[in-house]
């Protein structure tokens, strides 16, 4: 019973991978773009606890979900906003 | 397998939980029409994996998988008070 619940949260976490992915290619909003990277990113590191290796865990929690999030803020911050139209920041036209 | 008891129920209600919980973050996450929403979305899919890998550490009983949910607090925290401070007024 415990261990069915623990395949099908796997699965669901598989299927969030692949949604944030999707999501990172498909949205106009730079930033939501970020997160959505960061959601792959924190999924990942949920799997890589339910195959027991929570040293791969740990660094993918702190520099794919941390690191790379904010990197990735100050490069947009640089280079000003979405990929279409400069003069909306935080809109999401889709 | 019919004889729960008070642990085994509370874990599997707790994964119920937290089941319904990612699902409807991600229902949030893709739906969600403004950075707004996807940052809220974010945090909270954080919290339910901190909840999910403190299950995960008490299933497999290995309590070194509690640091992964420590970095995991310390890490949400930081990266949502950045997304909130760019969106705010940029870095």
């Amino acid at each position: 019973m415990s261990s069915l619940v623990l395949i099908l949260l796997t699965v669901v976490l598989c299927a969030g991978i692949l949604i944030g992915g999707l999501l990172a290619v498909v949205l106009n909003s730079m930033v939501s773009a970020v997160i959505s990277a960061g959601l792959a990113s924190l999924f990942a590191s949920v799997v890589y606890v339910v195959l027991a290796a929570p040293d791969v865990a740990m660094t993918e929690a702190s520099i794919g979900s941390g690191l790379t999030t904010m990197i990735f803020l100050y490069a947009i911050r640089k280079t000003q906003g979405t990929e279409s139209d400069p003069e909306t920041d935080n809109g999401d036209s889709e | 397998m019919t004889d729960f008891g008070m642990t085994e129920t509370t874990i599997i209600i707790s994964s119920v939980l937290i089941f319904f919980s990612i699902v409807f973050g991600i229902v949030r996450l893709v739906i969600g029409p403004d950075t707004v929403d996807r940052v809220v979305a974010i945090d909270l899919l954080t919290i339910v994996t901190i909840a999910l890998i403190a299950l995960l550490a008490h299933q497999a009983e290995r309590y070194i998988y509690l640091d992964v949910a420590l970095v995991y607090g310390l890490l949400s925290f930081l990266g949502v008070l950045a997304v909130a401070r760019y969106l705010e007024k940029g870095f």
